[in-house]
């Protein structure tokens, strides 16, 4: 369950050129981002991943390892394409249920073992069987033919992939699925060798031996380090560093430390305390050391739609009116994030659209008591809002319950509860009012948003009634699910896009989600001896990219 | 004196299963669930957590999963944690080596430092330097550990570049948190020290030495120091229950791999286990800790007899 996530789930990235530009603009010998010399250690702090093998890599931690030691079919870029990586070619059937990928041939994994199309199978039924107990299977690879059967532990193969020849991987899918190739770009994707063995693998888990730019130093040392060497039979495009020297912190204390090893020239990267981001940006900005990016997470208040004070349309709306955005940004975030006005992130460029979200431009106080006034919304009816504890909500939960009291006049009650507490109470049958919640995109794709969020599929309650799905907000309007099937089953992307665009349009008329603000990152690059350094799509260092200057 | 410590040992059974049942309690009544640590935060497949549930015992009752855990604990078994499927011994033990390295190097400093300093004020009694110990050790023991670590990083890691700011096993690594540790026992102990040998000063014991015409040196080591260390080694044996406490931010500020830190982590991601064993292994270092010092009591002063 990825929404409401705090920040170490919610993956996904963009950055700007202009972060690019800005590292390496300042290169004196003035070499292009990525062209340096080969060579140099780059130093960073993590907290300790889940896992560093692929078949259970799920948080952006985990994601920075695998990514560096694995590569797959495709991989997404920093701001939201997809392009190929060992992938030469895709075909899709016309019912969208057969794709056939073509993959470069010779290329081998660091124990000198050829990539084929075997190498991708095992991976993905590695990934789907149910002694792995994946986190990140049924997402992935639960569309594929045979998956029930390798979950249930009733088959050992994947009836549903085959390899008609050494280098062709054919994929055969339960449902029509036209952005299965954009699913290839999780690293819970990649192929694996054959010593990698079941899922479970202790040894290889601690010590995965892959096919991308790097390969592991020793193993995995748990809540210390994790060193990477610069694998220098890759078969793509070669990465410059020699080593990437990766400190395990403690996550109580990770984000300071990032910062003072940043300062004291211990760490080329970090990310930084949130009381520290307004003297940081003043400090590294002025030495090109400064990199901020709209990624592609996002902030809203979850309504519930199903019952409740905001059952209608127009109480949302009136809502979304009866917030200052602008205000809260100023003032709680120190101008250090961005107002949203869509559901789906301004990274998604091909169907971003700007404003689509009219109550969410600017607070209109009027508008707001007429909408609340015919939505039947009166002063002193009761408003529930909940949110999690320790999550750094307090202040900007308490600001919006306060406008709203302000504006409508509404009762609000502020619901602090703990993480697990939270979810459960969206999840809960009777649930009403409104949640914090967030969400960030594991693959480029609106349907990694619209889907979830809002098809009346992922509401999936169960017998008593609690919702199951992550749709908590029960969204419930057969046009938007027609829309979503309809661009699922649309096999042109730029028509898909078209269909999507107008989903989003009809959820944001229906005030189905009231967007707060794009998740934005902020990080540090020593560009005094690198160059190339920006975020990836997962908010981490493009390491292949980053050269010694 | 054999009997002596077999009864302490005795005692020691008792207190860790003591210590056991009540966090076990505690940690049965909190809300939450366990088994959402396995995995981080995410819900799960309803299926997969009844199973896991039942993997880990949690179903059973309070009662039955304690009595389940002590036996294991008679076998030196303290169960497999939550989060990594390995057994808390193999992950605990070096925790808890470098946990020790830690105190030790601190109750080193401790005593070096806070001896010397409380002695030396002592026989200088209201000179200039003596009215700075005292100032400067009241402000040291006014100051939470957790700003004396924080300074320290912030002056000596990332100023002046002395030492590293991740810990990477080595003696120099070492310094500032054995140092942010030791700091306020350190001036506890330098404050004991000289108000206990203010006092032997003044003892009889002492005067007859001096009447006798024994030489200066002899009666500040046989005499004097003999007697007033006996209070700071009481004080040290309790301050090592302290340590642990100590630890837990100190290991945080400054990354290192111990027990504390091991503590934070569990207790953020519910991982019982691990909970109960460091506060397992704690309990019984303390117990063996206290033994320690009471045996070294009755050496230093043979009035103090065990039995």
């Amino acid at each position: 369950m990825r929404g409401a996530k705090s920040a170490k789930w919610v993956v996904g990235a963009v950055i700007v050129a202009l972060a690019a530009t800005a590292c390496g603009g300042d290169n004196k010998d003035d070499k292009p981002a990525g062209a340096g010399k080969a060579g140099g250690t780059f130093s960073l702090g993590l907290v300790e991943p889940v896992s560093i093998d692929p078949v259970n890599a799920q948080e952006s931690e985990g994601i920075l390892v695998t990514d560096n030691l694995f590569t797959g079919l495709y991989e997404p870029t920093a701001d939201g394409k997809v392009i190929p990586a060992l992938a030469t070619s895709k075909t899709v059937s016309d019912d969208g249920k057969t794709w056939t990928f073509k993959i470069k041939p010779g290329t081998k994994f660091t124990n000198g073992e050829i990539v084929n199309a075997e190498a991708f199978i095992r991976g993905w039924t590695r990934l789907a069987a149910k002694d792995s107990a994946s986190d990140v299977a049924t997402p992935n690879v639960g569309g594929i033919d045979g998956f029930e059967a390798l979950q249930k532990g009733t088959a050992t193969t994947f009836s549903g992939l085959s390899a008609p020849d050494e280098n062709t991987i054919q994929v055969k899918l339960t449902t029509p699925d036209f952005e299965f190739d954009v699913k290839t770009t999780h690293t819970s994707m990649s192929p694996v060798p054959k010593v990698a063995g079941a899922g479970k693998n202790q040894a290889y888990n601690d010590a995965p031996i892959g096919n991308g730019p790097f390969k592991m130093s020793g193993k995995w040392e748990h809540n210390k380090s994790i060193t990477l060497v610069r694998n220098d039979d890759y078969g793509l495009t070669k990465a410059h560093l020699d080593t990437v020297k990766i400190s395990i912190l403690n996550s109580a204390n990770a984000s300071n430390l990032e910062y003072q090893g940043f300062q004291s020239g211990q760490f080329d990267w970090a990310r930084m305390p949130t009381a520290q981001l307004t003297s940081a940006k003043a400090k590294y900005t002025a030495q090109n050391e400064w990199i901020q990016a709209d990624t592609s997470g996002m902030n809203y208040l979850l309504p519930i739609t199903e019952n409740g004070p905001l059952k209608t349309a127009k109480a949302r709306q009136a809502i979304s009116y009866a917030i200052d955005r602008d205000a809260i940004i100023a003032g709680v975030f120190q101008g250090m994030q961005t107002k949203s006005t869509t559901i789906l992130p301004p990274s998604f460029k091909d169907v971003y659209q700007k404003d689509l979200c009219v109550s969410c431009i600017k607070q209109d106080k009027d508008k707001a008591k007429s909408l609340a006034a015919e939505a039947g919304l009166k002063p002193g009816d009761e408003l529930h809002i909940g949110f999690n504890t320790g999550g750094g909500h307090e202040e900007w939960v308490q600001a919006v319950v306060q406008q709203i009291k302000d504006v409508l006049g509404l009762n609000v009650k502020m619901d602090a509860k703990p993480f697990k507490e939270l979810l459960a109470a969206q999840q809960a049958p009777g649930a009403t009012g409104a949640y914090r919640f967030a969400w960030g995109a594991d693959y480029p794709t609106p349907d990694n948003f619209l889907f979830p969020l809002l098809d009346s599929k992922s509401i999936n309650k169960d017998a008593s009634g609690k919702v199951q799905g992550d749709n908590r907000g029960r969204y419930n309007n057969p046009a938007f699910d027609a829309l979503v099937e309809k661009a699922r089953s649309t096999k042109d992307s730029a028509a898909r896009n078209e269909v999507y665009k107008q989903a989003e349009k009809l959820a944001m008329d229906d005030q189905a989600l009231i967007p707060l603000w794009n998740r934005t990152q902020f990080r540090l690059v020593n560009t005094k001896k690198f160059t190339g350094g920006a975020m990836d799509f997962h908010e981490d260092p493009n390491l292949a990219e980053i050269s010694a200057k | 004196m054999g009997r002596y410590v077999v009864r302490r040992l005795g005692q020691l059974v008792v207190v860790v299963l003591g210590a056991t049942m009540i966090l076990f309690a505690c940690l049965f009544v909190l809300p939450g669930d366990p088994v959402g640590s396995i995995g981080g935060d995410k819900a799960r497949d309803p299926a997969v957590v009844k199973e896991l549930r039942a993997k880990y015992g949690l179903d059973d009752p309070l009662v039955v999963q304690y009595v389940h855990y002590v036996e294991k604990l008679g076998k030196g078994d303290l169960g497999e944690d939550y989060t990594q499927g390995r057994s808390v011994n193999e992950i605990l033990q070096p925790k808890l080596v470098n946990t020790a390295k830690l105190a030790v190097t601190a109750i080193v400093f401790d005593v070096i430092l806070g001896l010397s300093v409380g002695v030396l004020a002592a026989m200088r009694r209201y000179s200039v330097w003596d009215v700075s110990v005292t100032f400067l050790t009241t402000l040291a023991v006014g100051v939470p550990s957790i700003v004396i670590g924080m300074i320290l990083q912030r002056f000596f890691v990332v100023e002046l570049g002395w030492f590293p700011l991740i810990s990477d096993g080595s003696f120099n690594s070492m310094v500032l948190p054995a140092v942010t540790l030791a700091i306020i026992d350190a001036a506890l102990v330098a404050q004991i020290a000289r108000s206990t040998m203010l006092e032997v000063l003044r003892a009889d014991y002492v005067k007859t030495a001096v009447a006798k015409g024994l030489p200066r040196r002899t009666i500040l080591v046989r005499h004097i120091m003999r007697n007033s260390v006996i209070p700071v080694i009481t004080y040290l044996g309790i301050s090592f229950g302290g340590l642990l406490g100590g630890a837990l931010i100190t290991e945080t500020i400054f990354n290192w791999d111990g027990i504390g830190l091991a503590l934070i982590t569990a207790i953020q991601s519910q991982n019982n286990p691990i909970i109960v064993g460091v506060v397992t292994y704690s309990v019984a270092v303390f117990i063996l800790l206290n033994l320690i010092v009471d045996l070294l009591y009755a050496a230093l002063d043979p009035r103090i007899r065990l039995s």
